[in-house]
């Protein structure tokens, strides 16, 4: 039997897999959509005068990269899925005598058949809902046509998310290749160093120095959006690596005055492993981040917005970028949703026997959803005010003008972050254990 | 009802018990009384219906047919059988304890947590909880250990857990299913020995499902089950006082 047989053979749609089945083939639909609506909305900058162009372009490819990170999070969350529910049949295998190399094969089989089947899914998802995305208005007038990209474009898209679930799917399944048992052996998760918000401290003093310093460090147009996007990036990196610490301490926080069961529990979950509670949370980070920034920058831009003198296009900028940063925090947001989802119903999937034994001890299913449900939104909230508080530093005088000569602008972004927010909690009732466990059964 | 020598009703009487899967006939009319403070095994192949018998009597299942009446503190001639799944739950982390094979220790959570969690299910505060639940460890000889994690003890430690978990509710009645069966025998001994004296030493009933005759043998009486019916049912060497049912 050949490797392309075998992995058909464990890995072909079946009642039993059918619900992390649909759910991994679902999550890769919504990023391949994503990629492609947000690829499109970036194209179609493309149509504008030369001299718009010069400034939407950066401003778009800024809105991806930001994006990237919640993209990925998605992306790698369906993988880890789909691996998982392999992970059995593959030990089995290898039990049997099956070598490492062809496991690994019949993974990245599985990954890349199920991402395909996704990525296509979603392509007709863009399609689908493009004339819905093209009534967006951009310099004035709706998108129109020019959100449907080049073949070549969706093609790349496709095969990029498909590349993206083989890797993550070798990444996963380094330790079956190791060892034919795959027992997984819960080991203390090192509590993440106080250093980390030594050095975020740091980094981000040093970054308002310099960002309140710009204009005197760098003279050209250019060098000062190399230091602005550099200096945001190197932000974002840094606020990263201060994350999981940062939940590590509320969790710990969590612990001491959990009173109720569901609050003991979803305390104990969160610093179970506080980088993993941080990673299914950190596009809520960069959320909180495009808003304070984004939205501080928009505000401001609206101060002289519509004057007669201004050049054509330039009567839009302020309007338009207000559009992309709403609609960069719903994309973040969606992408975090459904991550989350699908996170949160994998782990699910994976406890099903402890839930089960705990239903039949006398804990009822409501108290297992709610430290479920605790367990996300603690570390959603951490990073949607822990980054918006830092992120406020970093554009402290700008913010604060915002504010104060824009508040509607302000007010419509908070409320963007809270339908976010509101969002993620909703999606992640998908992974109810009750529902989920009784509909299995 | 039959009463014990006491004039007591039996904590739990099940009458006709009917329980099946598909074509497959688990439980084909059983009838059983368990005591106050009596031990008993459950024994038969795999197949017998003797894990569904003890589903059926710890309201964890539902039989198609048939009624279980409970006895027990707060809970006076309840019928089981008419209780919905909420009154069950309820009914299940107030009066009943469980020690399984696997153990379903929350593996987030440290020995003293597990421990007291069954409290605070049941609404103690968590102070208290964690006094009594250290109480409970140190009884079983896992004092020192309370703030161990789940991976850290081994599995003898984990079931004497288990068994405190079942224990510190104060529960009438302890529900084990196959308890020690994944334990070296000297290690099953012991834990077999704990469960014993948390249980009907403590003036509780235990009944335990179990493959194992000499494991049977420590209780008070064998119930052995072949196609969903009660084959024989005596007291062991230890309890040669007749029949219970």
């Amino acid at each position: 039997m050949n490797t392309l047989h075998l992995a058909w053979m464990i890995g072909r749609p079946s009642a039993a897999r059918s619900t992390p089945q649909l759910l991994t083939v679902s999550a890769y639909a919504m990023v391949s959509a994503v990629l492609l609506i947000v690829l499109g909305g970036a194209y179609s900058f493309t149509s504008f005068e030369p001299e718009a162009q010069g400034m939407y372009l950066p401003l778009a490819a800024f809105a991806l990269v930001l994006l990237i990170v919640p993209l990925v999070v998605l992306g790698a969350a369906a993988a880890r899925l789909s691996a998982r529910t392999q992970d059995r049949a593959l030990s089995s295998l290898r039990l049997l005598g099956s070598t490492g190399t062809q496991i690994s094969q019949i993974a990245m089989i599985q990954a890349a058949g199920t991402a395909l089947a996704g990525a296509l899914a979603g392509v007709v998802l863009y399609l689908a809902t493009s004339p819905l995305v093209s009534m967006i208005q951009f310099q004035g007038a709706p998108i129109g046509s020019a959100i449907y990209l080049p073949v070549w474009v969706v093609a790349l898209a496709v095969l990029t998310v498909v590349l993206l679930a083989v890797v993550s799917a070798v990444a996963g399944l380094r330790k079956l290749v190791i060892t034919p048992l795959a027992v997984a052996t819960r080991q203390n998760v090192p509590v993440p160093s106080w250093i980390r918000a030594l050095v975020t401290v740091g980094v981000i003093a040093v970054l308002y120095f310099v960002l309140n310093n710009v204009a005197a460090i760098a003279q050209d147009f250019v060098t000062i959006i190399v230091v602005i996007v550099g200096g945001f990036g190197l932000g974002l990196l840094v606020l990263n690596l201060v994350g999981p610490w940062l939940v590590a301490r509320v969790g710990n926080s969590k612990l001491n005055k959990a009173q109720t069961p569901d609050q003991l529990l979803a305390a104990r979950m969160i610093l179970e492993n506080p980088a993993q509670s941080w990673r299914q949370v950190s596009g809520v980070a960069m959320a909180s981040f495009v808003a304070v920034v984004g939205g501080s920058g928009a505000a401001l831009m609206g101060m002289g917005a519509g004057e007669a003198s201004e050049p054509g296009w330039m009567r839009y900028l302020s309007a338009d970028v207000l559009t992309g940063v709403l609609l960069t925090l719903a994309i973040a947001f969606i992408c975090v949703a459904a991550s989350a989802a699908i996170t949160q119903s994998a782990s699910t999937l994976d406890r099903a026997e402890l839930y089960d034994g705990l239903h039949r001890l006398g804990m009822s299913y409501k108290v297992m959803n709610s430290a479920r449900t605790k367990s996300l939104m603690i570390p959603a909230l951490t990073a949607s005010i822990g980054f918006a508080i830092a992120s406020a530093i970093l554009v402290l005088p700008l913010a604060g003008i915002a504010v104060l000569v824009k508040p509607t602008t302000v007010l419509m972004v908070i409320a963007a972050v809270i339908l976010g927010l509101l969002l993620v909690r909703v999606s992640i009732t998908v992974a109810n254990p009750q529902r989920l466990l009784v509909a299995k059964d | 009802m039959l009463e014990n020598s006491l004039g007591l009703p039996p904590v739990i009487a099940a009458h006709g018990l009917f329980r099946s899967f598909g074509t497959t006939v688990a439980l084909g009319g059983v009838d059983l009384n368990i005591q106050l403070g009596q031990s008993l095994a459950i024994m038969g192949p795999s197949g017998s219906g003797k894990s569904t018998l003890l589903h059926a009597l710890a309201g964890i299942e539902l039989p198609d047919a048939g009624r279980i009446t409970l006895n027990l503190p707060g809970y006076n001639n309840v019928q089981v059988e008419t209780l919905n799944d909420k009154a069950r739950t309820k009914l299940r982390r107030e009066a009943f304890g469980f020690v399984f094979q696997s153990g379903l220790l929350i593996p987030e959570l440290t020995a003293i947590e597990n421990v007291a969690m069954a409290l605070m299910i049941n609404g103690v505060q968590r102070a208290a909880a964690m006094d009594r639940a250290a109480q409970a460890l140190a009884q079983l000889g896992l004092a020192g250990m309370e703030q161990r994690r789940i991976g850290q003890l081994s599995g003898g430690q984990q079931q004497r857990v288990a068994i405190a978990r079942a224990k510190v509710t104060g529960a009438g009645v302890v529900f084990a299913d196959e308890p020690t069966g994944a334990l070296d025998s000297t290690t099953g001994t012991e834990v077999l020995d704990i469960l014993l004296e948390a249980t009907v030493g403590a003036g509780k009933s235990l009944v335990m499902v179990t493959h194992d005759r000499s494991v049977a043998e420590r209780c008070d009486r064998i119930v052995t089950l072949r196609d969903g019916h009660i084959v024989t049912d005596s007291a062991t060497a230890q309890r040669q006082t007749g029949s219970w049912s």
